[in-house]
């Protein structure tokens, strides 16, 4: 409940933090040359892996997933996981080949691998869809914060805080500021273990690391307060815990804003290293996650408290209450809401901005004006931007889940959909226009039958869960693509030779 | 020579030429130390829970964590830090090799690859 008190030094550490971030931008907007000069080396990589991460922590990461080990314990290790192992796919399946087409966009890939101006839209409209339903995620953190921060309800939250994200993103843009990933990155990974290890010092467990440290929280949780923690299964079933695993992991291969770090980066050897730092830094806020979940729980047990089962803000916001509960000053609780707005605003506006770009250039002129200027589709990436942040403002208004929940949800239509139509397009040549059409299309129903016919057909809501059904819905559309393009014609010999030669290496070495 | 037939053409499953099949060799045996270690611990610690209920899993601490902490949260994530490693350990080595055959015996230009 919003206690109606503005805190003015978190406030102050908010508003000092995106100051940094803008200066920084406006430095590192003259540097390029420089950045350049990196590539090849290991402070290269590394740079590159904290751009890898710092693309990637959203407010799923920073606050929904220590909210969803406080509410579900052990089943939240499924996102740790998933999170985690889908980087293992996208680097040895797609990583190296997706370079090779050349291409920077999700449906600049699909429109020239598959031939088809129709695959391509729908891959935009696709990636569209994702974007809408991750920044839902990214809003309703931001609400929450904003909602601690200004001590306001959670409706006029929502709004406070689209009107922020749109004035960053337009004074950003304004001045011509450019992201500084390896800061922001630097910056996050600060504001979520210091706190952390401030929590395990003030309770005497190991604080140096405090990511193993807090395993005796979950001692003194089941010896002292008889909190079940050691039945994983007891609340859910293994097919329940893997499914969910195995969509967010091809979701990570499959969501377009990842996918599109590989373009990025001049030299593909680094591209891969850089893989390999990203998934270590994103890993460092995955191993102290947990810890958040389970403190708070330890906290609210010691002061008799109960556990807030159904309020899925209290338990978005857990990293905040155990801040709060664990006796941190108001400056390390600060830290966590500058960390938690920062990860929410940077992924917010880089994908409700590549959204709007391929409304622009990938919509706008093939189906509502053929004859459009550059200017028009210019005006209309900024009219669409603002279309979409007042969609998902609407939207976050009533939540279907909790922040990791919501961002699970666009993992699995993302790995209904692009992931599927990426796989085959790199590793199977003969997939053609009629199979990736349908396939997507057999993506997007599978995603959304458990939202609209969920009820009414149970067995779909246990095959397909919301947040769990690519594990089975990626094979079958798959399937659903093999089998459509071997009844079709073939795609252009010219595409073919094209996957045979330039995109795999055949040589008889 | 342009391919013009699809039965020519090649897929995971059907690699060809021997810097393909190699490549194609490695990447699944990453895929299979990826998938029996995701699938393993869960399976082994949900045997745990149902052979032994929670009086073993209770006493099963490693690294100060329950063992099924430790295995999904800690070990699972370094696990995919060592497969990636190891592939880009092979794919560098690969790509060296590669590079000296085609400088020595100019099996076929590199075009639009930068490795």
């Amino acid at each position: 409940m919003p206690d109606g008190v503005i805190h003015l030094i978190p406030l102050a550490i908010v508003v000092g933090m995106f100051a940094l971030f803008m200066f920084s931008g406006l430095r590192n907007r003259s540097r390029q040359a420089t950045d350049y000069r990196l590539r090849g080396t290991y402070t290269g990589r590394i740079g590159i892996g904290a751009g890898i991460a710092s693309n990637w922590m959203s407010a799923a990461s920073f606050l929904g997933l220590a909210g969803v080990f406080y509410l579900k314990g052990y089943f939240a290790m499924a996102y740790v996981v998933g999170w985690t192992g889908g980087y293992v796919l996208l680097l040895v399946l797609m990583a190296t080949q997706i370079r090779r087409f050349g291409k920077f966009t999700a449906p600049d890939f699909v429109g020239f691998r598959y031939e088809s101006g129709t695959a391509r839209t729908l891959a935009a409209l696709i990636s569209i869809i994702i974007t809408l339903v991750y920044c839902v995620a990214q809003f309703r953190g931001i609400a929450l914060l904003v909602s601690w921060l200004f001590g306001i309800d959670y409706i006029p939250a929502v709004v406070v805080g689209t009107s922020l994200l749109v004035s960053y993103v337009v004074i950003s843009g304004a001045m011509g500021a450019t992201r500084n990933q390896k800061l922001q990155y630097f910056v996050l990974i600060i504001t979520f273990i210091l706190p952390l290890m401030m929590l395990t010092r003030k309770l005497g467990y190991f604080w140096i690391l405090p990511q193993f440290g807090y395993g005796a929280a979950i001692g003194e949780l089941q010896q002292q307060f008889g909190f079940n923690w050691s039945e994983p299964f007891a609340d859910t079933t293994l097919y329940q815990w893997l499914a969910l695993c195995f969509t967010l992991m091809f979701g990570t291969a499959g969501l377009p804003h990842v996918l599109s770090r590989f373009y990025m980066v001049p030299n593909i050897r680094d591209a891969r290293w850089g893989v390999v730092w990203g998934l270590f830094f994103i890993a460092l806020i995955y191993w102290s996650a947990p810890a958040y979940g389970v403190l708070a729980r330890l906290f609210e047990a010691r002061n008799g408290l109960a556990l807030a089962a159904g309020s899925s803000d209290a338990a978005d916001r857990i990293v905040l209450t155990a801040a709060s509960l664990g006796g941190l000053p108001v400056w390390a609780v600060g830290l966590l809401v500058a960390g938690g707005m920062s990860a929410a605003f940077s992924t917010s506006a880089g994908l409700l901005m590549a959204g709007s770009a391929s409304f622009s250039f990938d919509i706008y002129p093939r189906l509502i004006r053929p004859n459009a200027s550059e200017s028009d589709k210019v005006f209309a990436a900024k009219g669409f931007f603002l279309i979409m942040a007042l969609a998902v403002m609407v939207l976050a208004f009533r939540p279907w889940g909790l922040i990791a929940e919501i961002a699970a949800f666009a993992f699995a239509i993302a790995g209904n959909t692009i992931f599927p139509v990426f796989l085959l397009g790199i590793w199977w040549p003969r997939a053609n226009a009629t199979g990736v059409i349908c396939g997507m299309l057999t993506g997007l129903a599978i995603s959304f039958a458990p939202l609209f016919i969920g009820e009414s057909v149970p067995i779909l809501s246990q095959l397909f869960p919301l947040t769990s059904s690519a594990c089975i819905g990626a094979p079958v559309v798959m399937f659903v693509i093999i089998v459509m393009s071997l009844f079709t014609a073939p795609p252009s010999a010219a595409i073919r030779h094209f996957v045979n030669r330039n995109v795999h290496d055949c040589s008889e070495s | 020579m342009e391919q013009t037939s699809p039965k020519k053409d090649l897929s995971f499953f059907n690699p060809r030429g021997a810097t393909m099949r190699s490549e194609v060799r490695v990447i699944k045996l990453i895929l299979s130390g990826w998938l029996i270690a995701i699938v393993g611990f869960q399976v082994f610690a949900y045997l745990l829970e149902s052979s032994y209920s929670e009086l073993l899993l209770t006493d099963l601490i490693f690294i100060n964590l329950p063992i099924q902490f430790w295995l999904s949260g800690q070990l699972l994530p370094l696990w995919f830090i060592i497969l990636c490693v190891l592939f880009n350990v092979w794919m560098d080595r690969h790509s060296e090799q590669s590079h000296e055959e085609s400088l020595r015996f100019r099996i076929k230009p590199i075009d639009g690859e930068d490795e």
